[in-house]
């Protein structure tokens, strides 16, 4: 069943087109960055990071993580997840689909497991591509990482990260990433089965990580309370592998409310499926 | 034929729940604000400041400063996006156009309607934060610092009355709708070419997200005021809220939008014209 449906949803145009712009978007920066000066030092996330490009062609994933992990990405799942059920909907097909002799459970969940494969895969090709484009364009060295907010005018907090240790963060990082587009694969994918209209879906999908990105502390100091309870807040986190302190301290909360929203709408999806009225 | 279309539109329980979730979001921002933390200040644009609980007029603006970065764009890309594809994608756009109606009057009432569903968006985030705030913080004169020309020497803080304060917040209201104007024209255009609503709001989305990257690149530096979408420009409307304001750059910014507008729809124009229409 898996099988059947990943052959159904890889070969197609739009898959391509999606990771071919995850791709793409790598290169185009990597290209960006030698263009208009790779010797700058680029600003990366809200601590934020002090990376020189030029310095070593690890800094471009990083730069490339960060760019994309607030709208790019969650957009890419979203679209996975979102056209999961409903795109079979619009097509017309679902009905036939659920006719087959087999537990709507178990199409859900293939559904589910392909979609996340594809969004995986969507992160892991970009920081590949990523890591494969800045090495070309400027050598893997050492990555050096100056925390600025741990920098004053007399000390500079600089971090030296060895390129084998530096590969291992990022792993960690993909996976921290991957966990943290948890809570918006599985909104995304509820809607997806509610409605025959995969642009419902994905942009519920969005729209979660754009509420998100509105109930944070960081721009909007007021709402200090719900900050931590947002699906994607804390989703940069795992930038502070790179600085000399290493706060990590957040990573476990973090973890267990994607688990809490994970469960909790992919069983709304669940009940929902296995219920429905299919009619298209 | 406007009031065809209106009617068509209102009816639509999507046009509705988008509304919905920005004064939801207005509502629930003053919610929180005012029940943990009041007296923290919050920023307005690029240098303005503000504390919540010192007057309710401080949270339509606050409301709509968090809302217009990615909320207020999406909003309006569904709106222009649906506006001709969605006709297209229930297949009904056929037998629209084979009324007696020139196609000029069908694409320019609804771009109409799309465009005053647009305005509702941006003036529900106001008038819900603006009502909310003032249920919760109550009627009072209006106080922004400027932080950009607050010094030892002079505070930069502007006071408005109550009348004051409600007439700056819909000026800001209009402003932050003008800064809307070129995503709105190029997701109308991306409307009339495509049957699927989902790529036509795809397309209004996706000229923000290039032209904030565009601007943010160093080395284009000189493109940056004749981009469609940039943070110069979003951040422009605080000014409105300043004493002094500084007006000078909203000539250039109406003027751009209304250049990319008049390219946008003009092409929309001339391609709904000369499409075959199939669906």
């Amino acid at each position: 069943m898996i099988r059947i449906e990943w052959y159904k949803q890889f070969h197609r145009t739009k898959t391509y087109l999606t990771l071919g712009i995850v791709a793409g978007f790598s290169v185009v920066l990597t290209i960006a960055l030698v263009a208009t000066g790779s010797g700058r030092t680029e600003f990366v996330g809200d601590l934020p990071l002090l990376l020189v490009p030029r310095s070593s062609g690890l800094t471009v994933p990083v730069i490339a993580l960060s760019s994309t992990m607030k709208f790019f990405l969650p957009l890419v799942v979203a679209l996975f997840a979102g056209e999961s059920v409903a795109g079979e909907a619009s097509w017309g097909s679902l009905r036939y689909l659920v006719a087959r002799p087999m537990s709507r459970s178990r199409i859900l969940w293939s559904k589910a497991a392909v979609a996340a494969a594809l969004s995986g895969m969507a992160l892991v090709l970009l920081a590949l591509v990523a890591m494969a484009a800045g090495g070309l364009a400027f050598g893997w060295h050492p990555l050096s990482v100056t925390n600025s907010s741990a920098s004053t005018a007399l000390h500079t907090d600089v971090s030296v990260t060895g390129v084998s240790a530096v590969l291992g963060r990022l792993g960690i990082a993909v996976l921290y990433i991957s966990a943290g587009m948890a809570s918006i694969f599985a909104v995304a994918f509820f809607l997806s089965t509610t409605t025959r209209r995969p642009l419902v879906a994905v942009a519920g999908g969005v729209a979660v990580t754009i509420i998100s990105r509105v109930f944070n502390a960081d721009y909007l100091p007021g709402v200090m309370v719900v900050n931590r309870y947002m699906p994607n807040n804390d989703i940069d986190l795992w930038q502070h592998q790179f600085t000399t302190t290493a706060d990590l301290s957040g990573v476990p909360h973090f973890l267990l409310l994607q688990a809490v929203y994970f469960v909790v709408f992919m069983g709304l999806a669940q009940w929902w499926f296995t219920r429905k009225d299919v009619l298209d | 034929m406007i009031r065809i279309e209106l009617i068509k539109q209102l009816r639509r329980t999507g046009y509705w729940s988008v509304l919905g979730v920005l004064a939801a979001i207005s509502v629930a921002i003053t919610a929180i604000i005012g029940l943990t933390s009041g007296a923290t200040p919050e920023r307005l644009g690029d240098y303005g400041s503000v504390v919540p609980n010192s007057s309710g007029f401080t949270m339509g603006a606050i409301a709509l400063n968090s809302s217009l970065l990615f909320l207020i764009p999406l909003a309006v890309a569904i709106f222009a996006g649906e506006s001709v594809s969605g006709e297209a994608s229930w297949g009904s756009l056929r037998y629209l156009l084979a009324g007696p109606v020139a196609r000029q009057r069908v694409l320019a009432s609804k771009v109409l309607v799309a465009g005053l569903f647009s305005l509702a968006a941006v003036a529900v985030v106001a008038v819900f934060g603006l009502v909310a705030g003032l249920a919760a913080f109550g009627w009072h004169p209006l106080s922004v610092i400027d932080l950009q020309h607050a010094s030892p020497f002079a505070t930069g803080l502007a006071s408005f009355s109550p009348f004051q304060a409600l007439g700056r917040t819909a000026l800001a209201t209009l402003i932050v709708t003008g800064t809307m104007v070129s995503t709105f024209s190029f997701a109308v255009l991306c409307s009339t070419l495509t049957d699927r609503p989902f790529s036509a709001v795809a397309g209004g989305v996706l000229l923000t997200f290039v032209s904030r990257a565009l601007d943010n690149i160093p080395g284009f530096h000189s493109l940056g005021p004749w981009l469609p979408v940039t943070n110069s420009g979003t951040g422009l409307w605080s000014q409105v809220l300043f004493q002094p304001a500084n007006l000078a750059d909203y000539p250039h910014l109406a003027l751009v939008q209304a250049a990319y507008a008049v390219v946008f729809l003009g092409a929309a124009w001339v391609c709904f014209n000369r499409r075959d229409v199939l669906s």
